[in-house]
């Protein structure tokens, strides 16, 4: 809830969402620092198949400037959390085919445990908080909205999540 | 009041629309919207609300020229 979170400006959203194919390497290249003897990098990468259904390929949705100002602040907060040197995070909008990267998470801390934890917890919440959505096309034709947020179905609040990882979130602040 | 959704929401609502009946909480306008679109209902229910692009709460008070995003559970990723 810091005063620069609450007006990103649209160069600032483009940190976080892009249209475009995310640069990897790129992002690889300018996420070392002189403190971090570790860099975890994770690529959410499109399947060729879910359900039992053959994907022909994804699109993605954003409300962009919330889903920036978002994953803006998940970022600072793992920051603090887990004493990052890096976090980066940037995610897909529009057409993303199969084999291609729709999300990125980089993390560098001193050892690589922290890296690891911070990394898991900053994608959990990027899919299940950050008002992103895709949409699967089939080869056969069909569609189908997605998809990994289902929370509700088991703990009845659509803003009470179930995390894969084990790191405590904080308090719902606001809300 | 003007109302945007977003992903699946969009196979059953226009993109934007303005609801000009006074409608009183964020509660209130779940159910007015269900009441539209019964298909819709079940969605509507595991949606998040959103105005100015901060979430409030289902008693959120409503004023006329709120403008309400209407946020279905997120599937990034």
């Amino acid at each position: 809830m810091t005063a620069s979170a609450s007006s990103l400006q649209a160069a600032e959203v483009s940190e976080y969402i892009s249209s475009e194919p995310l640069d990897i390497a790129g992002l690889l290249s300018k996420s070392h620092h002189p403190l971090a003897g570790a860099v975890v990098l994770f690529s959410g990468d499109v399947r060729d198949n879910n359900l039992g259904k053959q994907v022909d390929y994804l699109e993605y949705e954003a409300k962009e400037s919330m889903a920036a100002k978002m994953i803006h602040e998940i970022l600072e907060e793992a920051k603090e959390r887990w004493k990052l040197n890096i976090a980066v995070a940037q995610h897909r909008t529009g057409k993303v085919s199969v084999g291609e990267c729709a999300v990125v998470v980089i993390t560098a801390t001193p050892h690589r445990r922290e890296a690891y934890e911070a990394n898991r917890y900053i994608i959990d919440r990027i899919k299940h908080e950050v008002p992103i959505w895709k949409c699967e096309y089939f080869t056969d034709g069909t569609k189908k909205w997605g998809g990994n947020c289902n929370c509700h179905d088991i703990t009845g609040d659509p803003n009470k999540h179930l995390y894969e990882s084990d790191a405590p979130r904080p308090p719902k602040g606001g809300v | 009041m003007k109302i945007e959704v977003y992903a699946i929401l969009k196979d059953y609502f226009d993109k934007q629309f303005v609801v000009k009946e006074q409608i009183e909480d964020v509660n209130t306008l779940k159910e007015y919207l269900s009441k539209q679109k019964p298909d819709a209902k079940d969605i509507l229910r595991s949606c998040r609300f959103a105005v100015d692009d901060e979430f409030v709460s289902d008693t959120y008070q409503l004023k006329e020229n709120d403008s309400i995003s209407i946020i279905p559970p997120s599937s990034g990723g």
